[in-house]
């Protein structure tokens, strides 16, 4: 009121407010926009001050679309604690603990004191084999490959390993994927005396067992199941008859196990069969190699039955149908075993049986190979190999491509072992060792198992329902002069083999350990239900009578004449007796 | 995965085993770059390879505008001719999961699928066995559709709905936290939901109306069937699917680098239920 009164005042007309008062205006969006929330206590103006401070310190692209994340951002941002209490501990960064881990193997080794034994006789390991930066670039050609860091340290930990373990040879055989953690695995051979050492104590434990399962094997099997359960059923008779009272009867006497484990083949000997190789594990980088145990043929035969992903945990115990006795350690032993025998496999040529190996060719060898019947263990490297050249490597049909890795039998073993041995010839130890008496099958005897013997070629592998076992491809399609041959299996998922033009090439496996089904995996299904009592009226399932047979039943065993009501009695009781006959029976 | 990881997968998926070889991946940059070019794609992705007997299949898809609905997918058995990859058919969606051979690499083949009579996987009563035909395209397009909708994985905040309705890529993700990366409930399908949206928000406390509209990890069962690995080095997480082996998620903790990418043969892994440890109690 007063202002208009004094607007028209002639002294005031300089200061007059003009309508259109942007400071004004603008002060009181400020004021607005610096209000101060009542909850949190925050303002616009700030936020929006800081908010467009980033946009423009950062300047990213179509921002408008993403303007209230950025404006979230800043909001969380604000709302770290002002005092923190942890301030002065430091969190170490996420990387500090695998640098420790890799300091150790990244040192140059130590000179070691000077010894005067020739470096010749300190039998090391062969070095030369395991250059993992080389295999990694040829791997990477074929597609597949590990972390640059991870072969690094595969490679400077393998150079570790052989100064500590007694290793004659090192390979790296590939990397099995866990759900929780990853296995690296090399496969190594030992040295003779260690492995000699080692059968010494395998020998010691084995002479016991084995002769008195042979022994009792005999005794029962001549038994036969029939003639035990007709004892059996002799005894059950006995007290069935023999008593006066019918209540209480007398019980059947209790069930005998008759049930006879199968012997158990005998696990080969270190440094033979399956059992060749030995192998370690790491599970990730920086962690300390652990050697996996002997196989037993019981584990290989389990492990075909099963489907089961691996934890990553070598203690995890195994828990399916059928049992696995042991736990992941022996189910991978006996996975990194089958896959060796199913995917190992060289190029035509590259490894020799023994011999002179002077004139000959590689085929005219196999031929007498397979003509001699003779299943032979020992190869070595051929010295006068050529490769190959690429067209036929590349060759569909698989012939130039070799198995060099024993064949797994259905038992477990790669050589057959007699559950029943002869009498005059089963002497425990003697007859599993000498591969002489393999093919002589003992008369009344079980067939002897035979697989493909060694250096078979790749088209002798039966593809399973249609699918071929292996898959090859050249790794360039624009330029052959350097290509390499890569050779994927079909029936294990994850193994490869690499051939280059020259005389290199590995075998390696990167998967999760399982085989290819073609169909879905399905339990073994239960045992019959085992059989306690000889089938009888007893325990013979009947259909119950219905009311209707058992009032036919009863008029059909009523007495024929029945003349005069006063002697209805006695057969009554006749009948009821041998009603209960009847059921005794 | 981005066009970028193409060049350097060793670091990536070379924790899982798998990579793109060098020849490929050098073919893949290139011919994927004409192919978003010819397209007009706003990006291209690498989506994985398809083992086959005779010829592998290369499989890569593009978007214009919509991250998630416009995807559009190539296929390729050389890594240069690249051809649209079909909608997937109702008879390829449907004959698909009972195929019981491997993939041959030849798209115009036609395989015979028999449908046994008491098949449980298709419904509809059949008085004896049939016999469908498929071609290998089709199946192809199936497969990818199927490994993509069970298996496609992104994490948490990477994929931003505009308010129109439209999902692009986050500009200003910022990676997950090691302790996020623990969580399975950090990662989301890459597909179209299949919960309602506030089923999705609910599950989350700091829910996000732009972030949560996928459907997380953790409504897949049975429980356990994602494998996370956290790298020792603690910077990369890895995230592989027993249903699909061969299906590998990467994320660069910390950094809005992720990817996934499928190198198998195209089968599904039925044998979950076995495969994982009883729980015990």
């Amino acid at each position: 009121m007063i202002s208009n009164y004094e607007l028209p005042h002639e002294d005031d007309q300089g200061t007059v407010v003009e309508v259109p008062n942007y400071e004004k205006e603008f002060n009181n969006a400020k004021m607005f926009l610096q209000m101060a929330s009542t909850v949190t206590g925050d303002n616009l103006y700030d936020h929006l001050t800081e908010v467009l401070n980033k946009i423009l310190a950062e300047r990213p692209e179509n921002v408008i679309d993403f303007f209230e994340e950025y404006s979230r951002k800043v909001k969380e941002r604000r709302f770290r604690p002002l005092t923190d209490h942890l301030e002065d501990i430091y969190v170490p960064p996420g990387r500090y603990d695998l640098s420790n881990k890799l300091m150790p193997v990244l040192r140059p080794l130590p000179p070691g004191e000077p010894s005067t034994v020739d470096p010749e006789d300190l039998e090391m390991a062969d070095m030369s084999k395991n250059n993992m930066m080389e295999l990694n670039y040829y791997l990477e050609q074929c597609g597949i490959g590990l972390p640059r860091i991870e072969m690094c340290y595969i490679m400077l930990s393998i150079r570790k390993l052989i100064h500590t373990e007694p290793i004659s040879s090192i390979r790296f055989w590939g990397k099995i994927f866990g759900t929780l953690k990853n296995y690296i695995v090399l496969e190594t051979e030992l040295k003779e005396e260690e492995y000699m050492k080692r059968n010494e104590t395998y020998n010691q434990e084995a002479e016991n067992p084995p002769e008195t399962t042979t022994e009792e094997v005999v005794m029962k099997g001549e038994g036969g199941l029939a003639e035990a359960l007709n004892e059996l059923a002799k005894v059950q008779e006995l007290p069935g008859e023999g008593g006066q009272s019918k209540y209480p009867r007398p019980l059947p006497p209790e069930p005998v196990i008759l049930y006879e484990e199968p012997p158990e083949p005998p696990p080969e000997p270190s440094g033979v069969g399956v059992n060749k190789k030995v192998y370690y594990v790491c599970r990730e980088i920086g962690q300390p190699w652990i050697q996996l145990p002997d196989l037993k043929p019981k584990h290989v035969r389990a492990s075909r039955q099963i489907y089961k992903s691996f934890t990553g945990n070598l203690e995890e115990p195994i828990l399916t149908y059928p049992e696995f006795t042991g736990n992941e350690m022996e189910y991978l032993r006996a996975q990194i075993a089958r896959i060796s025998a199913g995917t190992q496999i060289s190029p035509l040529g590259y490894y020799t049986f023994g011999g002179e190996g002077a004139g000959e060719g590689e085929e005219e060898e196999e031929d007498e190979e397979a003509a001699g019947g003779e299943t032979k263990t020992e190869y070595r490297v051929n010295p006068k190999y050529e490769a190959p050249p690429l067209k036929d490597l590349l060759d569909g049909s698989m012939s130039f491509w070799v198995h060099h890795t024993q064949y797994i039998l259905p038992q477990g073993r790669t050589t057959w072992w007699n559950p029943n041995p002869m009498p005059e010839l089963g002497e425990g130890m003697g007859e599993e060792l000498g591969e002489g008496e393999e093919p002589e099958a003992p008369r009344g005897g079980p067939e002897p198992e035979t697989g493909p013997p060694l250096l078979t070629p790749l088209s002798e592998d039966a593809a399973v329902e249609a699918v071929p076992a292996w898959s090859v491809r050249s790794s360039s399609n624009i330029i052959d002069d350097f290509a390499i041959v890569v050779v994927r299996s079909n029936l294990w998922p994850g193994a490869y083999c690499f051939s280059t033009q020259g005389k290199l090439f590995q075998n390696v496996y990167l998967g999760y350990g399982h085989k290819y089904m073609e169909h879905n995996f399905s339990p073994l299904p239960l045992p019959p239900i085992q059989q306690e009592y000889p089938i009888g009226p007893e325990i013979m399932e009947v259909t119950d009578p219905t009311g209707a047979e058992e009032e036919q039943w009863r008029i059909d065993h009523l007495p024929k004449p029945k003349p005069m009501p006063p002697a209805e009695e006695a057969p009554h009781e006749e009948a009821e007796e041998e009603e209960e006959e009847d059921e005794d029976e | 995965m981005n066009l970028n990881f193409v060049l350097d997968t060793l670091h990536t998926t070379g924790h899982f085993g798998h990579v793109i070889s060098t020849e490929e991946s050098l073919v893949l940059h290139n011919s994927l770059l004409i192919l978003q070019n010819e397209n007009h794609f706003r990006n291209v992705f690498f989506w994985g390879k398809i083992f086959g007997a005779e010829k592998d299949y290369y499989i890569a898809y593009g978007y214009t505008r919509d991250a998630l609905h416009g995807r559009i997918y190539y296929y390729s058995s050389n890594c240069v001719r690249w051809g649209l990859l079909p909608q997937p058919t109702k008879n390829g969606l449907l004959l698909t999961p009972i195929c019981s051979t491997k993939f041959q690499g030849d798209p115009a083949l036609v395989i015979d699928v028999l449908i046994e009579k008491d098949e449980t996987l298709i419904c509809g009563k059949r008085k004896q066995p049939q016999i469908r035909k498929l071609k290998e395209e089709d199946r192809l397009a199936s497969t990818v559709h199927l490994i993509t909708n069970e298996s496609a994985v992104i994490p948490r905040g990477s994929l931003f709905r505009r308010p129109d309705g439209v999902i692009v890529e986050n500009l200003s993700f910022e990676g997950l936290t090691t302790l996020d990366a623990r969580e399975i409930s950090s990662f989301l399908h890459l597909r179209p939901p299949t919960q309602k949206f506030n089923t999705n928000l609910l599950i989350r406390d700091d829910y996000n109306y732009a972030m949560d509209f996928l459907d997380p990890l953790d409504i897949d069962i049975p429980e356990g069937c994602w494998m996370i690995q956290i790298t020792t080095a603690e910077d990369l997480v890895i995230l592989k699917s027993i249903y699909w082996p061969g299906m590998i998620f990467f994320h660069y903790l910390r950094s809005p680098r992720h990817g996934f990418v499928y190198f198998g043969h195209g089968k599904k892994c039925m044998d979950l239920p076995f495969m994982l440890s009883p729980f015990i109690l």
